[in-house]
């Protein structure tokens, strides 16, 4: 969500109850303003919190030229000090997906996990890696799967870089209840002319990205209108936590993701 | 400029001598902008004006970049269609609907609220009577405020809903106190819970309407359903016996006796009564505020024992069908309340001594009636814990007030023995294993002796301000019922509430219950196990060894007939 919009985004949030207090959007503003201009980013956004024994995580993202490649994570535990996360690496993505125990809120903390799916003797068996990396990780991996924007709200310019609209004005009424005009941000996985032309009103510049409505099982996107459907949420099964809210043609939406970092694998049995 | 305005058959007129002309070269641009397209009609000199017009009217900043946008919204502006031609006709905005719903409730509780005013004023003798009978409604609003000042809570607007939506059912229905439960998500429609308790008078007619129900149902009713298809079965094989001299026919090979099957149905544990266990608080649900609240019905152990052993998210249509494993008998509403019921028993927590045993000022008087299913009210002299206590990490400061529920299925443990023993009780109980009763958690059970989820404790506690500590106060969320939340001020305040899917957290992950072992159809013996035919040697050897002594050659035959009967003699 946009850091400078939280005043009026707060109302809008709608997951497991979650509120942020007055106190959480001041100290966001702050500290996320003046991070952004230590690092000249040209938007700025809150992304969500990821609970942790000790402390939890809040975590941000600073956007540059790119829209998609170009995003930095910032994390911290007490509003202070955002650290850089380190870019998730494959191998720690996968581990992040074994490691069952929850979050300490010690980013140096090294943890070891287990892969049962290997034998005894391999070497690879039993890996550490440093709470930071599995911060990472989960991160990525909930990026990947979950992280969502209505669809023009992302245009790739024709230079090939992708920047966010700066003339959104929203989806329409009709469009808004289709899974269809939402889509993940992330490098986009299918062809780039199946995103394209299994639409009607194709558009170059915005139909480059995956829409949810091809994820698997189908059901485990969740979208709710409410308020006369002026107000739309989109939440996944898969990450209990997750939401998206947009108004209706108004160019206000925001992603957020409050939660302990854990996929949900009962997905198929909750349908 | 007088010059280039000179109006355009002029110039035509002009082009006759032939010389290039500034204003010419204008004409025939200007002439190429008006060409209309041919398929929309439309020409570029006329979408320019309307470009220009729009930008110089609405004076946006930094139009070049977006200038594309610009044109493109000025051409969309064209197709909206222009209902004005029509008759006047009117488009209402979409929040009519809910106007409409919300306002019939506002005027209910409006109305109802002008009416006590009144009493209170005319009738003042009448007035404690009439007390009474107003039911006590939690105050949703303050609550909400210090759950937001905990990160946790619903939006006002809702709140506000919310909270006229309870006044409405204290009027509408025979209920006493209502509470917010919470907010349970569905994947169609979400479901706000309300916890009551019945008036007295209500309440009493459930319970004689249970009674009614159940109480001959209990044992009577369940033979009586398992009886009739073994009265079929009899009578269907007596009449066979009957028809089988008439017929005369060639005797059909008799049959084996069909096998019967052992299995005795598991007694069926007790419903507990309206107003005890998990059937204390009556629970109402709707779908959004304002809508019909729907009482959700009482709860049997069996839906517990069932909800306990699947996942499943809502819907939000009460009707809907359930599909588990084990099955679940009933719709989406019994789901609903077995779910309700375990998150109630799970996460209703206060702080220590918020509640107490009976009316707090006459201790003695505890009752212990019904084994341990005890009253409990708020403690009148409870003055609050200091933050520090509330956010210890060993949680000993936070108690549960909800009940446990047994495996059972119930909160009060029933012996499944009760009735044979009671008639063995001066003979020797030979006859059935003594049952361990089961004993869940006491009452108050501070949240310290709660199981841990993998190394992480089943709570944690957040204070809401590190800022200002005067107006800090302690929150706390259940990591076993994502969404469960309370709070307690260093004041006298604590509440719990409920915003979630209604899904445990179960580590690592759901593992559905396995189908039973295929029972075996017949015991496995001799007869029916699978052996190599004796060959021809085999016989010949067999033949040979059992010869007779005498050999007599005219009864080789039959003697080969004794041997076989030999050979089956020997098998069983």
């Amino acid at each position: 969500m946009n850091v400078h919009k939280l005043w009026e985004y707060q109302e809008y949030i709608n997951v497991n109850g979650v509120m942020m207090t007055s106190e959480l959007i001041s100290m966001l503003q702050n500290s996320l303003t003046l991070l952004q201009v230590e690092n000249h980013f040209t938007h700025i956004q809150y992304w969500g919190q990821i609970y942790a024994i000790d402390a939890d995580y809040h975590i941000a993202v600073g956007i540059n030229s790119d829209a998609i490649r170009d995003r930095k994570y910032f994390y911290t535990t007490d509003f202070k000090f955002w650290g850089l996360l380190p870019k998730a690496k494959k191998k720690y993505k996968q581990l992040s997906f074994l490691t069952t125990f929850p979050f300490r809120g010690d980013p140096s903390l090294k943890i070891k996990v287990l892969d049962e799916a290997l034998e005894e003797s391999h070497p690879d068996r039993c890996m550490t890696m440093k709470e930071e990396c599995r911060l990472a990780a989960t991160i990525s991996n909930i990026c990947d799967e979950a992280e969502v924007c209505a669809r023009g709200q992302l245009i790739k310019q024709p230079s090939g870089t992708v920047v966010i609209n700066p003339n959104y004005y929203g989806l329409k009424g009709s469009e808004a209840k289709l899974l269809k005009s939402y889509c993940h941000i992330r490098q986009p996985q299918h062809r780039w002319n199946t995103n394209l032309l299994t639409r009607q009103d194709y558009n170059y510049s915005m139909d480059f990205l995956d829409s949810i409505d091809q994820d698997i099982p189908s059901g485990c996107w969740n979208l709710f209108l409410e308020q006369n459907g002026t107000l739309v949420y989109v939440k996944s099964l898969y990450w209990p936590g997750m939401m998206y809210f947009h108004k209706v043609r108004t160019p206000d939406a925001g992603f957020l993701y409050v939660g302990n970092g854990r996929k949900n694998l009962d997905v198929p049995f909750l349908l | 400029m007088s010059q280039t305005f000179i109006l355009e058959p002029d110039i035509i007129a002009a082009t006759e001598n032939v010389m290039p002309d500034l204003n010419n070269d204008l004409v025939l641009a200007k002439n190429f902008l008006k060409q209309q397209s041919a398929a929309t009609g439309d020409s570029l000199y006329d979408h320019l004006v309307d470009v220009v017009q729009k930008i110089l009217s609405q004076k946006p900043p930094d139009v070049v970049d977006n200038f594309e946008q610009y044109s493109w919204e000025v051409k969309q502006e064209k197709f909206r269609p222009n209902f004005d031609l029509l008759n006047d006709i009117y488009l209402s905005p979409p929040q009519l609907e809910t106007v409409r719903r919300i306002d019939e409730m506002f005027k209910l509780v409006a109305s109802k609220a002008v009416k006590l005013d009144d009493l209170g004023e005319e009738e003042q003798e009448l007035d404690l009577e009439e007390d009474n009978y107003r039911p006590k409604i939690q105050d949703l609003v303050d609550h909400n405020h210090y759950f937001r000042e905990g990160g946790y809570g619903l939006a006002n607007s809702e709140c506000y809903a919310v909270y006229i939506a309870m006044i409405m059912l204290g009027i509408k229905e025979s209920v006493s106190t209502v509470r917010f439960f919470g907010k349970i998500y569905g994947t169609r429609a979400n479901y706000y819970v309300a916890e009551t308790d019945l008036t007295l008078e209500e309440l009493d007619r459930r319970i004689r309407e249970f009674d009614l129900k159940d109480m001959p149902g209990e044992g009577e009713g369940e033979m009586e359903e398992l009886k009739p298809p073994a009265e079929e079965q009899q009578e269907i094989l007596g009449e066979e016996e009957g028809r089988e001299p008439v017929s005369k026919e060639p005797v059909p090979p008799k049959l084996p006796p069909e096998p019967k099957s052992t299995w005795v149905p598991p007694v069926p544990i007790p419903v507990e009564r309206p107003g005890q266990g998990v059937n204390k608080k009556v629970y109402w649900v709707c779908n959004r505020p304002g809508d019909q609240w729907i009482c959700l019905p009482d709860l049997s152990p069996q839906h517990i024992k069932v909800a306990r052993l699947s996942v499943r998210c809502m819907t939000g249509d009460l009707d809907a069908e359930v599909v588990t494993f084990p099955p679940f008998e009933g719709s989406e509403r019994f789901y609903l309340r077995a779910q309700i019921a375990r998150i109630a028993a799970a996460t209703s927590i206060s702080p220590q001594g918020f509640f107490t045993f009976g009316s707090g000022e006459e201790e003695e008087d505890l009752d212990m009636e019904e084994g341990g299913d005890m009253q409990f009210n708020l403690n009148p002299f409870y003055q609050g814990h200091t933050l520090k206590d509330l956010l210890d990490s060993n949680l000993t400061y936070w108690v549960h007030h909800g009940r446990h529920i047994l495996k059972q299925g119930r909160t009060i443990w029933w012996n499944p023995n009760a009735e044979i023993e009671e008639g063995l009780e001066e003979e020797d109980d030979e006859g059935l294993p003594q049952v361990e009763p089961e004993v869940g958690p006491n009452l108050f059970t501070p949240l310290s002796e709660d199981a841990r989820i993998e190394g992480m404790s089943a709570w944690s506690a957040r204070v809401s301000s590190t800022m200002c500590s005067d107006r800090a106060l302690a929150i706390i969320r259940s990591n076993l019922w994502p969404g469960a939340v309370a709070y307690a001020t260093n004041g006298k305040k604590s509440e719990c509430m409920y915003v979630g899917w209604g899904l445990k957290f179960q580590p690592p992950n759901f593992s559905p219950l396995q189908l039973p072992a295929p029972q075996n159809e017949y015991v496995i013996g001799p007869e029916v196990m699978e052996m190599a035919d004796p060959t021809f040697a085999d016989e010949e050897a067999y033949r040979i060894a059992h010869l007779p002594p005498p050999p007599p050659p005219e009864i080789m035959g039959e003697g080969e007939g004794y041997g076989e009967e030999g050979e089956e003699d020997e098998e069983d």
